[in-house]
């Protein structure tokens, strides 16, 4: 499996657009791309835009006539990134926000890593973005410097436009694009001190959000083009289900259905699913004839059952596993302990559940394709549609829409390589496959079920002198590499690996199950379970130390120091005094030890996670049988903020998400099959049920880290909490809602 | 069959089974591709609609049984976005992924209809079972209520 990022090298060289220069010029003057690394810029010939443009790299476009174009190579699913870069570029740039047009990049290598997943869009372009702004920035400076004949010190910059201020001479951005286009590069462009930003860290609107409240905003599900026809897919009931035979009489008996005929599963590819496909001239007519399909399945001995993969997973824990960190000795520690504390945590699978289902579009013609679809992942869509039609990466274009909600699922491109496979045999055909609800349920890639035991050796005085933490879960990686099983070191780094507590004894262990489902990142991903395990158990521990539960963490988390315990904690470590900071101002934020109304209770969790740090108290109680949550207050520390209202956002977003799955999540599996199929029986948070939720983030000029997923993980261990407190008893199993009524 | 309806106030004419969800009509047949499929069971509201006034949840009607009568889509809620929910929207930053707003705003905009003072109570019964998994619950109230100010305003 492959999730490695590249970052592309801040280091700007400077090649002449040839082809540009041969279609377009004629009046001579010079096109320039500035490039971030040499083989990214032979593709960038290509362009044969009607003005010269002027192009400070493979993401920036400034022509003569028009506004400043931001190529987006990252994908908008809600978490705001279509704003955030061009937030980067114009303030460096100095144009307004609203002068930027995106343009949604296709699958293309030379834009470096486009997988739009780990909370990593902002914090891998926070640098190259900033630089290619301030570059055309100082070379359109020079040029309006040079033309009139003045120091660049007399310029001044405003929304675009050059100003000489010893004389009414100003000119656009376009009106010196040409001339800026001949001068050398700076090697090291000026950035801005944060104190002179104007944009960033400025509450920013959604670019798109005028297009989302009048329904013109098009997502996956959105493409029309002539001649379309519309596709379901019937797959086997089991990931490792065959087709033995159907008969499609009946459904080609429906009103509009046109073509009905099977395709292969491709193993390989991320496990992606064959079936029987029914095409038709619309969605209801293709799902009526798909309902009609006779077919018979081979199971492919499928078995697995949740009841029982508790109990396998239960007996991993409780025997040894791989050790992944080792500190002191713990078997001593236990053996002196005056007390061992031992708690076992649960949790399901769970779905993701993204509004909008998996659909992709796609259209085969004279040896290539070209796809439309909601993908987190533009260039592993591009590889493997590719490999699964014949053809060379070149051959493929993927268009990317904007993505319905995501959550990891559309990392994924089984629903496009589904979609390819119906597409080749219809040529000439532009083909959407649309999954149904059921579909997206039933056919996920899970976040894994999970046992998680804790061990902690007290001393006679009550000291926490051993933790003992044996995670077991199925690997992500056996998507990927059929076959694996042990959990993988970026799994392990969630959480786990680096839990930052100052314990002498320390010994982590890891064990992997081998599931008939396939496995997948749901936002957040080991995140979830490992938080759940830590913050509970600390709780407990307080609770057994008659502490207060925030002063129990303050107290293990000890004098600020700065660790780095696995590749998850790159490139910044793990700085145990801005925990401390977040702990703190959670505590102050949520009242923390206020008496509360009767029968309400408070719960505390913290989390490092994708290099960001958050705390969280949750406010809840018991009533009538249901769980009421109250409110919920949460700090957090990224770093810097580019866009303040969005990371407020994407938390109560994140309150939503956690509470959803800490309430209700579960996805039960019987037979290798799971039984759930729809919001009916995969309830999730309503309006009803929202509690307040307030954000406190902490200003810091350090480089940005993750928002998208850090806010989730705190939110189940919390609400256990106060549930605990609310109720007295102990909950240590998720969802909470059936246990608690 | 033929199939008379209006939609947005354009009457339309359509040759398709009268068994067909409104939903499918108005996205395949129509290219109303605002209105969207979440769940197909009633269950989620991304794809609601006015029909005669009132709102409903188009994946569950049956084309047949709209004959006659006029539908409403989030194309049709204002001419060009200046409904009073779409300018709190906007204010409100609410949307993150978007894809259920048009079903929130939809539900919303026949509540204000009848009631431009709706409590919490009443916004959380509308919008039972529209979800948004973004979580953008509290500003989708927020939008509301600011949307039924300015609604009691212009009266």
């Amino acid at each position: 499996m492959s999730r490695t990022t590249r970052i592309t090298s801040p280091a700007i060289h400077k090649v002449t657009r040839r082809r540009f220069l041969q279609t377009v010029v004629g009046a001579g003057a010079a096109s320039l791309v500035l490039g971030f690394r040499p083989e990214v810029l032979g593709a960038l010939s290509t362009d044969d835009e009607p003005n010269h443009v002027f192009s400070p790299s493979v993401y920036i476009e400034i022509p003569e006539i028009g506004n400043v174009r931001l190529i987006a190579h990252r994908q908008e699913m809600g978490q705001g990134v279509r704003t955030a870069l061009p937030m980067l570029l114009a303030e460096e740039l100095e144009v307004r926000l609203e002068d930027v047009v995106i343009v949604q990049a296709v699958g293309d290598r030379r834009y470096g890593n486009q997988t739009t997943d780990g909370s990593a869009s902002v914090r891998l372009n926070w640098d190259n973005l900033r630089k290619a702004g301030a570059t055309a920035r100082e070379m359109l400076a020079r040029a309006a410097a040079q033309r009139w004949g003045v120091e660049e010190s007399s310029l001044r910059i405003e929304a675009g436009v050059v100003y000489d201020t010893g004389s009414n001479r100003k000119a656009s951005y376009g009106e010196l694009a040409s001339d800026a286009s001949k001068l050398d590069v700076p090697r090291e462009p000026k950035l801005k001190p944060p104190s002179e930003w104007t944009i960033l860290g400025k509450d920013q609107k959604l670019v798109d959000a005028p297009d989302i409240v009048t329904g013109k905003a098009t997502y996956g599900a959105d493409i029309e083009m002539p001649g379309l026809l519309n596709a379901s897919l019937e797959r086997p009931p089991t990931v490792a289900g065959k087709l033995v035979s159907f008969d499609a009489s009946r459904a080609k008996e429906v009103p509009g259905v046109r073509h009905v005929f099977a395709i292969d599963p491709q193993p390989t590819a991320m496990r992606t699913l064959g079936g029987v496909a029914v095409v038709a001239d619309n969605t209801w007519a293709a799902l009526e004839g798909r309902a009609k399909l006779e077919i018979e399945w081979d199971r492919g001995g499928a078995s697995e059952d949740s009841d029982a993969t508790r109990e396998v997973l239960q007996k991993l824990v409780d025997g040894s596993g791989k050790a992944i960190r080792s500190e002191g000795d713990f078997a001593a520690a236990k053996a002196t302990a005056a007390k061992v504390h031992e708690a076992h945590f649960h949790g399901p699978y769970l779905v993701h559940a993204p509004m909008e289902p998996p659909v992709a579009t796609v259209l085969v013609r004279d040896g290539k394709a070209e796809v439309w679809a909601p993908t987190q992942d533009p260039l592993t869509a591009r590889l493997l549609v590719a490999r699964t039609l014949g053809m060379k990466p070149d051959d493929v274009t993927v268009n990317v829409t904007l993505l319905g909600g995501a959550f990891g699922r559309k990392a994924k491109p089984d629903f496009i390589l589904e979609a390819a496979k119906i597409a080749q045999k219809l040529e000439g055909t532009p083909v959407k496959l649309q999954w149904t609800r059921e579909d997206e349920v039933r056919y996920g890639y899970y976040r894994a079920q999970y046992c998680q035991k804790v061990e902690a050796c007290l001393d006679e005085t009550g000291t926490l002198t051993g933790w003992r933490h044996h995670t077991a879960f199925p690997t992500i990686a056996s998507t990927f590499t059929p076959g694996a099983v042990a959990p993988a070191p970026f799994e392990l780094g969630q959480g786990f690996t680096n839990m930052p507590y100052r314990i002498p004894n320390v010994a982590l262990e890891a064990s992997g199950f081998a599931s008939d489902l396939r496995i997948g990142w749901l936002r957040s991903v080991c995140n979830t379970f490992h938080a759940h395990a830590v913050n509970c158990t600390l709780d407990e521990l307080a609770e057994l130390a008659d502490k207060d539960p925030v002063a129990y963490r303050l107290e293990l988390l000890g004098e600020p120091r700065k660790v780095e315990f696995s590749e998850r904690d790159r490139p910044h470590g793990l700085d145990t005094g801005r925990l401390t900071r977040v702990i703190e101002a959670a505590a102050v934020l949520s009242e923390w030890g206020k008496k509360l109304l009767n029968g309400v209770g408070h719960g505390f969790a913290s989390h490092f996670s994708f290099l960001t740090y958050v705390a969280m108290a949750v406010q809840a109680s018991v009533e009538n049988g249901k769980v009421k949550v109250h409110r919920v207050d949460c700090a957090l520390d990224c770093g810097a903020i580019v866009n303040p209202d969005t990371v407020r956002a994407q938390i109560e977003g994140a309150v939503v998400f956690g509470l959803s799955f800490a309430l209700y999540g579960e996805l039960t599996v019987k037979d290798g099959v799971v039984r759930q199929g729809n919001f009916d029986d995969y309830p999730v948070l309503q309006i009803e049920e929202m509690p307040d939720v307030r954000v406190e983030l902490i200003r810091s000029n350090l480089p940005p880290s993750g928002v998208g997923e850090p806010g989730v993980p705190p939110v189940a261990p919390a609400l256990t909490a106060a549930l605990c407190r609310a109720t007295g008893k102990r909950y240590r199993d998720l969802p909470l809602a059936k246990q608690v009524g | 069959m033929s199939i008379t309806l209006t939609v947005n106030g354009i009457e339309h004419s359509l040759d398709v089974d009268e068994r067909m969800p409104l939903l499918w009509a108005l996205r395949d047949v129509l290219g109303l591709t605002g209105t969207k499929f979440g769940c197909g069971i009633a269950r989620c509201g991304a794809c609601t609609v006015h029909v005669d006034g009132v709102a409903r949840r188009s994946c569950m009607i049956r084309i047949g049984s709209v004959t006659g009568k006029s539908v409403t889509t989030i194309e049709g809620l204002s001419d060009t976005g200046q409904h009073p929910l779409q300018k709190a929207w906007l204010d409100h930053n609410a949307p993150q992924c978007g894809y259920c707003q048009a079903g929130q705003i939809m539900s919303a905009a026949a509540l204000l209809a009848d009631n431009t003072n709706p409590s919490d109570a009443d916004i959380d019964s509308t919008l039972r079972n529209s979800i948004c998994r973004c979580g953008t619950y509290l500003r989708i109230r927020a939008a509301i209520k600011a949307a039924a100010n300015e609604m009691r305003r212009g009266r």
